[in-house]
């Protein structure tokens, strides 16, 4: 319940401050949703086994993102900013499937 | 592969979340705890998170429609002047040939106004005013085929180039032949037009055309055909066509039309209590035109 107010809550803010992404932190912004999509399905995956933990949940999240951003940062230094994003996709596409077919398993049974 | 083989293995992929459960077993609660953030966390992560998504969906939405709109602007926009400028050129065909009309019917009324509107025809047939259409000679200048360097490789590709030199000698040999009106590829030239290479093109009154260069004199044609043959400018393009394959053609042409030149620009005449240069195109047309008008000057004299 708090999830989904707090999802809630953070689209209206968006939708009310319509913040600007600074040029130069654009390229990093899809990868670390990408990261945060991962956090959110691990925890709730989590909820479901009833092992959620808040702190794990938190610390996850936030180092998620921010790893996946500081590696396309570093392959951008490197020139293989793409692969390397590819690459952070790649790995945090399979967990988001995973996790959901966890989910899906808790949830329906199959 | 760890991930890999935690994936077929069907494990949890995030120890994260058995370790803990794992400390708090051994701690003795079995309840997770929540008192640490109160919940709070959760919110914070899932504010920030719907905000992240939100700000990109917008990103992305924002970026495309953007270009998109302006693209399509820029393409009306274009559109619309160029209509513009094809009216605005309709109109002053239109009123110009009215003021013609006008000044000829005005003019027609006395015999100074007879005299008069002679010189002024042959005034504006000299200075390029009018259009001129009637039989004429034309010649045809183009770069050699084989310019691109395909069967001659002995010798550069640019050697059968026509360049800016070549027109300005045809031209002042057609002047000298006693041509009335000359135009390059239905540019009307006039005693100050430049004819100048600007990279690989050749700009006739600032104008770049292509080949091949269709140069159309009026005036009788046989006497101009005949003045013209053998003359320093028909030997010198035939020596060329000989040397380097250009493509050099004249004919006679017994329905030729020539437009009349863009607008004169007055230079040193002013209309009456008007500042002495107070039209300020004159002096960069003078400028720039000058290199132009000094090499067909000769062509001109001999002609007159």
């Amino acid at each position: 319940m708090i999830a989904l107010i707090g999802l809630v809550i953070g689209v209206t803010l968006g939708f009310v401050l319509e913040p600007t992404v600074p040029l130069w932190l654009q390229p990093y912004l899809p990868i670390a949703i990408v990261a945060a999509l991962d956090a959110m399905f691990g925890g709730v995956r989590a909820r479901l086994e009833g092992v959620f933990d808040e702190k794990v949940f938190v610390v996850s999240f936030v180092s998620n993102t921010i790893i996946a951003a500081l590696i396309v940062f570093l392959g951008d230094q490197l020139g293989v900013g793409s692969q390397l994003s590819t690459g952070v996709v790649v790995v945090l596409g399979i967990r988001i499937f995973s996790n959901a077919a966890a989910i899906r398993r808790k949830l329906f049974g199959a | 592969m760890s991930l890999l083989s935690d994936l077929f293995a069907g494990r949890l992929l995030d120890p994260g979340y058995a370790e803990a459960a794992a400390r708090r077993a051994a701690a003795g609660d079995s309840a997770p705890r929540r008192s640490r953030f109160g919940g709070g966390g959760v919110l914070l992560v899932l504010v920030l998170v719907g905000v992240l998504v939100f700000v990109a969906g917008a990103e992305v939405r924002r970026s495309e429609p953007v270009a998109a709109a302006q693209r399509s602007r820029l393409v009306d926009e274009i559109h619309a002047r160029t209509g513009e400028t094809d009216d605005l050129q309709r109109r002053l065909d239109r009123l110009r040939a009215e003021t013609e009309r006008e000044r000829a019917a005005a003019l027609a009324r006395s015999a100074d106004g007879r005299h008069a509107r002679e010189s002024l025809a042959e005034a504006s047939a000299a200075a390029a005013a009018a259009p001129v259409s009637g039989a004429g000679f034309v010649v045809t200048l183009d770069d050699a085929s084989g310019a691109d360097g395909d069967d001659r490789h002995d010798q550069d590709p640019a050697d059968g180039r026509i360049y800016d030199q070549d027109l300005q000698i045809l031209v002042n040999g057609l002047w000298a032949a006693g041509a009335t009106a000359i135009a390059v590829n239905g540019q009307r030239l006039t005693a100050t037009t430049a004819i100048r290479t600007a990279g690989e093109a050749i700009l006739v009154d600032y104008r770049p055309l292509g080949g091949p260069y269709e140069v159309t004199a009026a005036g009788d044609p046989d006497r101009v055909r005949d003045a013209y043959r053998d003359s320093a400018a028909d030997r010198r393009l035939r020596l060329l066509k000989e040397r380097y394959r250009i493509r050099y053609d004249t004919r006679r042409d017994d329905r030729v039309s020539l437009p009349a030149a863009a607008a004169l620009q007055l230079r040193y005449a002013h209309p009456q209590g008007e500042e002495p240069g107070a039209t300020g195109g004159g002096h960069r047309d003078g400028g720039q035109g000058g290199q132009g008008a000094g090499s067909r000057g000769n062509g001109r004299g001999g002609h007159e």
